[in-house]
């Protein structure tokens, strides 16, 4: 499941933050990109959903600040359905 | 289109275009997913072309008006009810008890005059969208009433946008379009609203940024259609059923072949060429133009190839007629073969089926046509083109019989070639001249809006804007020179140079040039020639003198050496 959604969610930060070099993006975190404002923010949450086609509340913005913390957060919502 | 695949777009093209083009989002909104679309869709319609969005602020949409560059080449206003008053949205709290309603619909009413003046001062041009979201449920009557303050509400915003719709630079957004692509009941996201300020719907988002850049675009429209006769322009076969056999009304269930007629004509009174290509016999055919019922005159078709060769023939003739490359035509016939045998012989036409037994299809086809026509005003040349055509005809006979007989002809022609030297940046028909010609084109550059008037608002610049008229009637204005003239230089440098092909045979780029000589006091004219594909005429008419290429010097005397006789009278406007 893991290396399914890695290179998925790869895809989806190139697109938002199109800067990031591809080997960086899975240490990419809200305190080190830059360009990561809530707009950005808005936008990456808004392309997983298309992506995995999923609903993401926007509520869970708060906690997506990472790479890996939504590593996790997909890991978790895909497990369990 | 989805979001990832508007960024995908935005990003792929932005590295990749050296060319940039900054358009403005103007809107009250958080601009969020719009920005991302009118993006994607503007670098789809500017292919060539690196696209820059910039937006204003939060919550002011007037002052994001003013903050509109004089360079942006275009901006894209967006409007929605908050806009007009904020207790028409659900960000603010300001009451909706009946005894404010009357003060939204005043406050409403100052802010769509404030928004006009604004738009009206904007030099770019500007695409606009009402308001497209649902009014909320702040009035007392029920959701399925029309209530006197929704009507009143929705009347200042039509008197608005007719007023402004009227403005040159503006393109209003069609509602009708966008309901069709858009479906109202799926627009709003109130979560979104009230989380992030950004109001709509992705899909909503996609598909007003998709007209928004198609109004931006402003696409060239077609020039001309060549029609089918037999079970297209009239129901039936003339030679099998005869002239009275041949219909187009609800009686003989053929209403749909009247409508087709009753486009062309509409077409063909709008500036559209409308030629016919018919396998047919042409005594009969003429019987049947002569049917007073006909919803399209005889005298608005032209020209008519009725015979029984390959209409891949006839479409040759036509376009050769109409001094016009074929992927600027439609052909529409009902037979596929047909549609087949032109499409081989001419790729770059567009190749229409005539659905002669589905109304549905028929009236989709109509409204397919109507955007490949479509233009946003009408001008005096639209009205007089074809005439023009016709009259050119008779020209180009004499002009390929000898010089003295083209002398003896122009002499005799009582023409008059105008040049009207005044920077009116609000004409656009010296704007669409210079973007459509391909013929007869000094380089084939095509300029945007902005950097039109960029250039005309430049000190040592100019602009001949040329009009002719003979015997034969008025050509209106058929050509267009734009030049420099660097300081204390002898020359003067043409930046681009257009004239229609309805003008050609008659002498009138010597002229020009003539008068350029003459006006500006000029001891040479440099030319930023390129050649094109298409531009033949043009080279054609500089071989005259030297061979062309690149920075291709005229001097005077070279000029006065090789011109012949010219016989109009000139006037001047300055």
């Amino acid at each position: 499941m893991t290396d399914e959604i890695k290179p998925r969610l790869v895809k989806c930060f190139a697109a938002v933050f199109p800067g990031l070099p591809e080997t960086a993006i899975p240490a990419a975190a809200q305190d080190t990109v830059k360009e990561w404002d809530s707009v950005a923010a808005i936008t990456l949450v808004t392309v997983i959903q298309e992506e995995f086609a999923m609903e993401i509340d926007l509520d869970e913005l708060e906690t997506m600040t990472s790479f890996a913390r939504i590593h996790e957060y997909l890991h978790r919502r895909l497990s369990a359905t | 289109m989805k979001l990832l695949e508007a960024l995908a777009i935005a990003n792929k093209t932005s590295t990749n275009q050296a060319d940039s083009r900054t358009f403005f989002l103007a809107c009250g909104f958080t601009p969020l997913h719009l920005l991302t679309f009118l993006k994607a869709h503007l670098q789809l319609q500017f292919p060539d072309l690196k696209i820059e969005i910039a937006t204003g602020v939060y919550g002011d949409l007037p002052g994001n008006l003013q903050r509109i560059p004089q360079a942006a080449a275009g901006a894209a206003v967006v409007i929605e009810w908050p806009d007009l008053d904020s207790r028409l949205g659900i960000r603010q709290l300001g009451g909706w008890s009946p005894k404010v309603l009357p003060d939204i619909l005043d406050s409403a009413a100052s802010m769509l005059t404030r928004l006009e003046i604004a738009i009206a001062q904007i030099s770019c041009p500007v695409a606009l969208s009402l308001p497209s979201l649902p009014l909320p449920p702040l009035a007392f009557t029920a959701g399925w009433q029309a209530g006197g303050f929704e009507l009143q509400l929705r009347e200042r915003l039509a008197r608005f946008a007719a007023s402004i719709g009227a403005h040159p630079r503006v393109r209003l957004l069609n509602a009708q379009r966008l309901d069709r692509i858009s479906a109202p009941v799926g627009r709003f996201d109130a979560k979104s609203e009230l989380l992030t300020g950004f109001p709509f719907r992705q899909e909503h988002a996609d598909m007003l940024a998709e007209l928004l850049a198609a109004l931006l675009r402003n696409p060239l429209p077609k020039k001309g259609l060549i029609t089918d006769l037999d079970d297209t322009l009239w129901k039936g076969i003339l030679g099998e059923v005869g002239v009275e056999g041949v219909s187009w009304d609800l009686e003989q269930h053929s209403q749909v072949h009247g409508l087709y007629q009753q486009f062309l004509g509409a077409l063909a009174d709008s500036g559209v060429l409308v030629g016919v290509a018919s396998k047919n016999d042409p005594a009969l055919v003429a019987q049947a133009f002569e049917r007073a019922d006909l919803l399209i005159p005889r005298d608005r078709l032209f020209p008519l190839e009725v015979h029984w060769s390959q209409k891949s023939q006839s479409v040759a003739r036509i376009l050769k007629t109409w001094h016009i490359a074929a992927d600027s035509v439609i052909f529409v016939d009902d037979s596929p073969m047909e549609l087949a045998e032109v499409q081989a012989a001419h790729p770059a036409i567009d190749c229409r089926l005539f659905p002669k037994t589905d109304p549905m299809a028929v009236f989709a086809l109509l409204e397919d046509l109507r955007d490949q026509f479509g233009k946003p005003a009408l001008s005096e040349e639209d009205q007089i083109r074809r005439d023009s055509l016709r009259s050119a005809t008779v020209i180009e006979q004499a002009s390929a019989a000898d010089s003295n007989t083209l002398d003896d002809f122009l002499r005799q022609a009582d023409a008059l070639v105008t040049l009207d030297f005044r920077k009116n940046s609000g004409d656009t028909r010296a704007f669409e001249l210079v973007n459509k010609t391909n013929q007869f084109n000094l380089n084939g550059r095509r300029y945007a809006e902005s950097e039109w008037d960029c250039y005309l608002r430049r000190e040592d610049t100019f602009i001949a804007t040329v009009s002719y008229r003979d015997k034969f009637g008025p050509l209106g204005k058929i050509a267009v020179l734009l030049g420099r003239r660097p300081s204390a230089q002898p020359f003067l440098a043409i930046d681009a140079w257009v004239m229609s092909c309805r003008a050609f045979s008659r002498r009138i780029e010597h002229q020009c040039l003539r008068r350029l000589f003459e006006e500006f006091q000029a001891e040479e004219l440099v030319f930023d020639f390129v050649g094109t594909p298409r531009n033949g005429p043009l080279v054609e008419f500089f071989a005259a003198f030297a061979p062309p290429g690149p920075q291709f010097r005229l001097t005077k005397a070279v000029f006065d050496k090789a011109c012949p006789a010219l016989s109009h009278s000139v006037k001047e406007i300055r």
